[in-house]
């Protein structure tokens, strides 16, 4: 085995979508020394979709890879570093993370997983020929408008399928369902379903799966092969729509990152994965919307975080857990007026046991996630002693004479 | 474990792809073949058959439009 090499980073961002990219601009802008790992084209899934017309900024409309590629050239500006492979594996149980590439182990404070997700195909004939901008769609959000007046297929009865499905209807003339359950069965709620088996415009072939994708340049039919008589049906099309569901690209964090049953990363609304210094944003997290907008959304905060998470980890060893003194650590909540009117008493104590004694003041609004390290919940008030940098007991009494006492006990310890 | 190194500057596709099969044939598993390119296309055509392929595929932007496609065959 060839020894990988090691190289140390700020942030390591995994995946280079309109997410991964975005965190990238943020990190870069931080001066945070940030490394974006790509496993295929800069880009993402974006690149793939031919017209962008509903990323605000863009009202000429611009192509999916024109505008990843503005996304990619931004955050080249500041600095961030890019490497195009695939990440084999990654190990978060250390405050250093580790992220795994063939050739290297890229070790780092903080680490952005923004790897997407891919949609499910059918795995027909000639499928791959026509993906994305060829006639074969994941998107109604995305390629509704260009289907005005024209008849679609849809592949698919989930309540993804419907809720598309019935968005497109508002535009095409007929949409077409191929569902693969008997007469009137469909995955979907049922109100979505009489919805749907009441709309004028849609049509239902029971008992179908496609059997294959046909066409010269541009899909052009859909050969559909009836289950139960293994019948083959024709039928001419202009775009086929497929949502059959979304597959997260969360292979490597099983077992290490909490995941939904759809195996989607379970983040907070600040993009935070539940294991410390791991932030999930874009395609991969469980959300509800999944666009370049949102993903932009997403990649900010996540980008923001990962600094903010920097900043307090050197906070948390550099200040907090000094080794020098022995340290207090008084934590007060800002809008409490009792907490509040202990601060000058606190300065006054360290002022007194100047030689030997080190305050720290966290507001633990402010630094919730500080407290959170120090597995404080204190309410309203608290103080945390260390010494050698390793906490050594707390209080919640935080009077002068017995803080006073307890920190000369310590010293002569 | 070997390291080879192929130098494609100035050529278009699809001799870097055809070289580096070429090349990649008189390797062994674990060694490491690396491709030097300018052209685009080879950067998009090479990666992808050698992933196909079922080798590990890592690029690296040398400078502006200048790419190392570092090829581990996978046997």
């Amino acid at each position: 085995m060839r020894e990988k090499k090691r190289e140390q980073f700020d942030v390591v961002i995994i995946g280079g979508g309109a997410a991964g990219l975005t965190a990238a601009i943020y990190c870069g802008r931080a001066r945070l020394n940030t490394l974006l790992i790509e496993k295929s084209l800069m880009g993402g899934l974006a690149t793939y979709t031919n017209e962008i017309a509903n990323f605000p900024g863009f009202p000429e409309e611009i192509t999916g890879l024109g505008l990843m590629k503005l996304f990619h050239k931004q955050a080249k500006k500041f600095g961030v570093k890019f490497k195009l492979t695939d990440v084999k594996k990654v190990d978060f149980s250390n405050e250093t993370k580790e992220v795994e590439t063939f050739r290297n182990i890229y070790e780092a404070k903080t680490v952005i997983i923004a790897s997407g997700g891919r949609p499910r195909t059918t795995g027909a004939e000639n499928e791959e020929k026509f993906l994305f901008d060829k006639g074969i769609s994941f998107c109604a959000t995305c390629d509704a408008a260009a289907n005005t007046g024209k008849t679609v297929m849809i592949i698919g009865s989930g309540d993804a399928a419907i809720e598309e499905g019935t968005f497109l209807s508002k535009f095409a003339d007929k949409v077409i369902f191929s569902v693969i359950h008997d007469t009137g069965k469909m995955d979907c709620n049922e109100i979505a379903k009489e919805q749907a088996l009441a709309n004028s415009k849609m049509e239902f072939m029971w008992n179908t799966i496609v059997d294959s994708f046909e066409g010269e340049d541009h899909l052009k039919t859909v050969v559909l092969k009836n289950l139960k008589t293994s019948e083959l049906e024709r039928v001419d099309v202009d775009t086929c729509f497929e949502f059959i569901g979304y597959l997260p690209n969360t292979e490597i964090f099983n077992d290490i990152i909490e995941l939904t049953d759809q195996e989607y990363i379970v983040t907070d609304e600040n993009m935070y994965t539940g294991v410390e210094g791991v932030f999930a944003c874009g395609d991969v997290r469980d959300k509800v919307l999944k666009q370049v907008a949102t993903a932009v959304g997403d990649g900010a905060i996540a980008g923001v975080e990962a600094e903010k998470f920097i900043s307090e980890t050197e906070v948390f060893h550099n200040q907090l857990m000094q080794k020098e003194k022995i340290g207090f650590i008084y934590i007060y909540s800002a809008i409490d007026s009792v907490s509040r009117e202990l601060l000058p008493i606190m300065k006054e104590i360290e002022d007194e046991l100047k030689d030997v004694a080190k305050l720290n003041v966290v507001d633990m609004y402010k630094g919730k996630r500080l407290c959170e390290r120090l597995d404080c919940n204190a309410e309203p008030m608290k103080i945390i002693f260390t010494k050698n940098g390793e906490i050594v007991g707390n209080t919640k009494d935080c009077s002068k004479n017995h803080v006073i006492g307890k920190l000369k006990e310590l010293a002569a310890k | 474990m070997k390291e080879v190194e192929l130098d494609c500057m100035g050529e278009a596709c699809p001799i870097p792809l055809v070289k580096a099969q070429k090349k990649l044939e008189t390797m062994d598993g674990g060694d490491i073949l690396l491709v030097l390119i300018d052209h685009s296309c080879a950067m998009k055509n090479l990666p992808e058959w050698a992933r196909k392929a079922g080798h590990n595929v890592e690029i690296e932007e040398l400078d502006d439009g200048e790419w190392e496609v570092v090829i581990e065959k996978v046997v």
